[in-house]
C-alpha cells in the first residue's frame, strides 16, 4: 500500500511538470489561433482613451474583423511597445510620435509602408495637414496616419489664484519672475512641476532654450555638434532656469511630485498652485480629474518671451502630433486600412475636439466651434499655424538610448545637485545616433 | 554518463556497477528530475542566454551583433554602474541591520502561546500577503508631500520633498521594504524561537537566570542558524531589489537610487541596450554568489552543525 502511494506520486508529479512544460511550448499558437479575427489595437494609456474606445466601438459594427484596443498606462508605453513589437504579441495597429520614434521600427522592417493604402484611398493623406502628415514619413515612405491631435505645451494658470494674488498670465520673462513672487507672498506653490516623472521638468529647458538660442541650437547639437551645449547661448539659458528655481518658483518638494498620479494637476485645480507648463493633455487630464475647474478656472497662455532672445515667441515646443502605425506582418491589411479612415472622419475629429484634443485634419477649422471649448481649441490652433518652429520634445528626437542619462541630467541640474558644466558635460556625453 | 540507473519497484535507486548497499535507503535519482528540469530550464538556460548576449550588441529589434568585451568595457568605465552596486550594497546592508534585530524581538515575542499574541501576530503578518507592487503604490501615495501624511505633520517631514532627496529616499525605500519583510523573517525566527527545548529555560531558572540573560545566552545561540537563514535571504533579496525602486523612485533623484538591479531594467527597457543589461546581470549574479559563499563560510552554516549538539 505504502508502495502503490509513494509511486503515484512520481507518476503525478513528473505528469505535472511535462503538462506544465508542453502547455508552456504549446502557449504561442494558442494565442495565434485567438488572435486570428481580431485586429489588435495598442495605445497609450490615459484620459484620452474614451474616443478610442469610441473608434473602436464604431468599427466593429460595421468590420468583419472585430478590433480590440489595449491600453498601456503612460508611462510604460515605450518600453512595452519595443518589448513586444518583435514578438508574436505584437499588436496589429499600434500609437506612436512619428518621426524618431518609429526610425527604429521601420530601420528592423518591421512597419507596413502605407503608400498602397493612400493610392487607393488619396484621402488618408489629403485630409490631414500636409506638415503634420509628413512627420511620419521615414525615407520617402509614408508609416503613419495622424490620431489624436497636436500638442503644443502651454503655460495653464488657475485664473482664481492668480486673480486673488492680482497676477495676470506673463507675457515676459520679467513678468513671470514677478508673478512668482506675488504668488509666493500669497502663500501659494507659484508654479506646481511634476518633477518625480522627469519629463515635466524637460519642458522648462526646452521652451528657455527655444527663446533664448532659437531652434537652431537644439537641431545642431542633435546633429552631432557637441560644442552647442557649451555655447554662451547655452549657458544664458541655464542661468535663467537657475534663476528661476532659485527664486522658488516650484517650491522645494517638485520632484516628490508626479504628474502621472495626478500630484501636480491637484495642485493646480485645488488653488496651491498658480502655474503649470505642460502640454495640451493638461486640459483633457483637468477635464476628466476636476471637470468643475477645466470648466471655469482652467487659463493657458503662450510661454513668455525673453528679452534679447534669438528664438521667436511664437514658437511652439511639444509632440507635433501622435500617429498610428500598421505592422508589416498583421494578418489584417484590409481591416487596418479601414480602421485608419475612421481617424479623418467629421465625427471623430467632433469627439477629439470633445475633450479637448487638436486634430490636425483638414477640416479642423471647421469644427472648433463644437470644441469642448471653442477658446481653447481655437487658441491652439491659432498658436501651431502660426508658430515658425515646433520644437519636437527632446526625449522623442534623441534616441532611446539617451532618454535616462538626459533625465538624468536634467534633474540634477534643476535640483542644484549638478553644477553648469557639469550639465553640459552630460548633454555633450548622450549618444545622438 | 556510463553508469545505468534503474527504479526499483519502491522507487530507489539501485547502481549496477557498485555496491548496491550504498544506494539502499536513499530516495533516488529520478526524485530529482522534475526539479532538475525545471531548474534547467527556468535558470540555467537563461543564465546561459544571458552570459552570450552580454558580449553582443541588440535593440530588440534587428539580430544581435557580436560586440566582443565592448559591453564589458563600458560597464566598467561607467560611474553610474560603481554608484550603482554601492547602492545595492547599501540597501542591503541596511535592511540587514534594521529588519535582523527587529525580527529577531518580534519572532521571539510572538512564539509565546498566550491567545493575544497569536492574534495580533495573525494582524501584524498581513503585509506580507500584499504584493510588493501593491505595498509601493499605497507609500508612495501616503508620503505624496502635498497629498500624503508630510503635508499634515511638516514638524516631522518639512517640506516632504522624501523623493527629491538621496538620505530620505534612500530612508523611504529602507522603511518600505521593512514593513513588507519583516514579518517573513518574524516568522521564520517564530518557528525556531519555538523549537528551543523548555528544558534549558528551566535549568537556567533554576541557575537564577533572568529574562534577559536566558535571551542572549539560551534564545539567541538557539537560533543561529535560523539567523543565517534569514540573513540569506535578505542578502539575496536586497541585492536582487528591484520593484520597490521602480515604483518609489525610479531610481531618482538623478542616479542616487539605482542600484544594479534597477540600473539593469534601465539598459534593457528604456534604453533598449540588451547587451549592456546582459552584462550587468551576470555581474549581479557573481556579486551576489560571492557574498552568500562569504556570509556561508563566516558562519560556518556549510558544516551544518546542529543546536542540539550536547542535549
Amino acid at each position: 500500500m505504502k508502495q502503490r502511494a509513494r509511486f503515484s506520486r512520481t507518476v503525478v508529479v513528473g505528469g505535472a511538470a511535462l503538462a506544465l512544460v508542453l502547455s508552456l511550448s504549446g502557449c504561442g499558437g494558442a494565442s495565434d489561433a485567438a488572435g486570428d479575427d481580431t485586429l489588435r489595437v495598442l495605445v497609450y494609456g490615459d484620459a484620452a482613451n474614451k474616443v478610442e474606445k469610441e473608434i473602436v466601438a464604431t468599427f466593429n459594427k460595421t468590420s468583419e474583423v472585430k478590433a480590440v484596443l489595449d491600453t498601456i498606462p503612460g508611462a510604460d508605453y515605450q518600453a512595452k511597445l519595443q518589448t513586444i513589437i518583435n514578438s508574436k504579441q505584437a499588436p496589429d495597429v499600434f500609437f506612436n510620435w512619428g518621426g524618431g520614434s518609429i526610425k527604429p521600427f521601420v530601420d528592423a522592417g518591421l512597419l507596413l509602408p502605407l503608400d498602397p493604402f493612400i493610392a487607393e484611398n488619396p484621402d488618408l493623406k489629403a485630409k490631414f495637414l500636409p506638415s503634420v502628415f509628413n512627420s511620419a514619413v521615414v525615407d520617402g515612405t509614408s508609416y503613419g496616419v495622424p490620431m489624436r491631435g497636436t500638442q503644443p505645451v502651454l503655460l495653464f494658470s488657475n485664473g482664481e489664484v492668480l486673480k486673488k494674488a492680482g497676477v495676470e498670465p506673463p507675457k515676459t520673462w520679467d513678468d513671470l519672475l514677478a508673478a512668482v513672487k506675488a504668488l509666493k507672498a500669497d502663500g501659494v506653490t507659484p508654479i506646481a512641476l511634476g518633477g518625480g516623472d522627469r519629463w515635466p521638468t524637460l519642458m522648462w529647458f526646452e521652451y528657455l532654450y527655444d527663446r533664448i538660442a532659437g531652434p537652431e541650437l537644439f537641431q545642431k547639437a542633435l546633429d552631432g555638434d557637441r560644442d552647442a551645449w557649451a555655447s554662451p547661448d547655452s549657458r544664458k539659458a541655464l542661468s535663467r532656469i537657475r534663476e528661476l528655481v532659485d527664486a522658488g518658483a516650484f517650491g522645494t518638494n517638485y520632484d516628490s511630485v508626479k504628474f502621472t498620479d495626478q500630484g501636480s494637476p491637484t495642485l493646480l485645480a485645488t488653488g496651491r498652485a498658480g502655474f503649470e507648463l505642460m502640454g495640451s493633455w493638461e486640459y483633457s487630464t483637468q477635464q476628466d480629474a476636476h471637470p468643475e475647474f477645466a470648466r471655469s478656472d482652467l487659463g493657458y497662455s503662450a510661454f513668455p518671451s525673453v528679452e534679447g532672445g534669438k528664438g521667436d515667441q511664437a514658437n511652439v515646443v511639444g509632440n507635433t502630433n501622435n500617429f498610428y502605425s500598421v505592422l508589416k506582418k498583421t494578418k489584417h491589411p484590409r481591416a487596418a486600412a479601414e480602421f485608419l479612415k475612421l481617424m479623418y472622419s467629421d465625427r471623430f475629429v467632433k469627439a477629439q475636439l470633445a475633450i479637448g484634443n487638436l486634430p490636425t485634419t483638414t477640416n479642423t477649422e471647421g469644427f472648433l466651434d463644437t470644441a469642448a471649448s471653442p477658446e481653447f481649441a481655437k487658441f491652439q490652433y491659432d498658436m501651431v499655424k502660426a508658430a515658425p518652429a515646433f520644437q519636437l520634445s527632446w526625449d522623442q528626437a534623441y534616441p532611446q538610448s539617451a532618454a535616462t542619462a538626459m533625465y538624468q541630467a536634467l534633474q540634477q541640474f534643476f535640483n542644484g545637485s549638478m553644477d553648469e558644466d557639469a550639465f553640459i558635460e552630460a548633454m555633450q556625453a548622450l549618444p545622438t545616433s | 554518463m556510463t553508469r545505468t540507473a534503474a527504479l526499483s519497484p519502491d522507487g530507489q535507486k539501485v547502481r549496477k556497477d557498485g555496491p548496491s548497499a550504498i544506494g539502499a535507503g536513499r530516495p533516488g535519482f529520478l526524485w530529482a528530475v522534475p526539479a532538475a528540469v525545471f531548474f534547467g530550464l527556468f535558470a540555467l538556460v537563461p543564465l546561459i542566454m544571458v552570459a552570450v548576449l552580454s558580449f553582443a550588441s541588440w535593440d530588440g529589434l534587428s539580430d544581435p551583433e557580436f560586440a566582443g568585451l565592448d559591453n564589458w568595457r563600458k560597464l566598467l568605465d561607467d560611474p553610474v554602474m560603481i554608484k550603482s552596486l554601492w547602492l545595492s550594497v547599501l540597501l542591503t546592508v541596511l535592511g540587514v541591520a534594521v529588519q535582523t534585530p527587529l525580527s529577531i524581538l518580534l519572532g521571539v515575542w510572538a512564539a509565546g502561546h498566550q491567545r493575544n499574541r497569536a492574534v495580533l501576530s495573525a494582524i501584524y503578518f498581513v503585509p506580507m500577503l500584499l504584493s510588493v507592487a501593491a505595498v509601493s503604490v499605497l507609500w508612495r501615495a501616503v508620503l505624496d508631500p502635498n497629498m500624503g501624511v508630510p503635508a499634515q505633520a511638516t514638524w516631522l517631514f518639512g517640506d516632504g520633498n522624501l523623493f527629491g532627496k538621496q538620505a530620505t529616499a534612500i530612508g523611504v525605500l529602507v522603511f518600505v521594504s521593512t514593513w513588507q519583510f519583516t514579518p517573513l523573517h518574524t516568522l521564520i525566527y517564530q518557528g525556531a524561537a519555538r523549537a528551543v527545548p523548555q528544558v534549558l529555560y528551566q535549568a537556567a531558572q533554576i541557575d537564577g537566570a533572568g529574562t534577559v540573560r536566558q535571551f542572549f545566552h539560551i534564545t539567541l545561540p538557539q537560533l543561529r542558524n535560523a539567523i543565517i537563514t534569514s540573513m540569506i535571504l535578505m542578502v539575496v533579496g536586497g541585492l536582487t531589489t528591484f520593484d520597490t525602486v521602480l515604483i518609489l523612485t525610479q531610481g531618482g533623484p538623478g542616479s542616487d537610487t539605482t542600484i544594479s538591479a534597477y540600473y539593469m531594467y534601465q539598459k534593457a527597457f528604456k534604453s533598449f541596450d540588451y547587451g549592456g543589461a546582459s552584462a550587468i546581470a551576470l555581474l549581479l549574479v557573481l556579486v551576489s554568489t560571492i557574498i552568500s559563499l562569504i556570509v556561508v563560510r563566516l558562519s560556518g552554516y556549510d558544516k551544518m552543525r546542529s543546536t542540539m549538539e550536547g542535549l
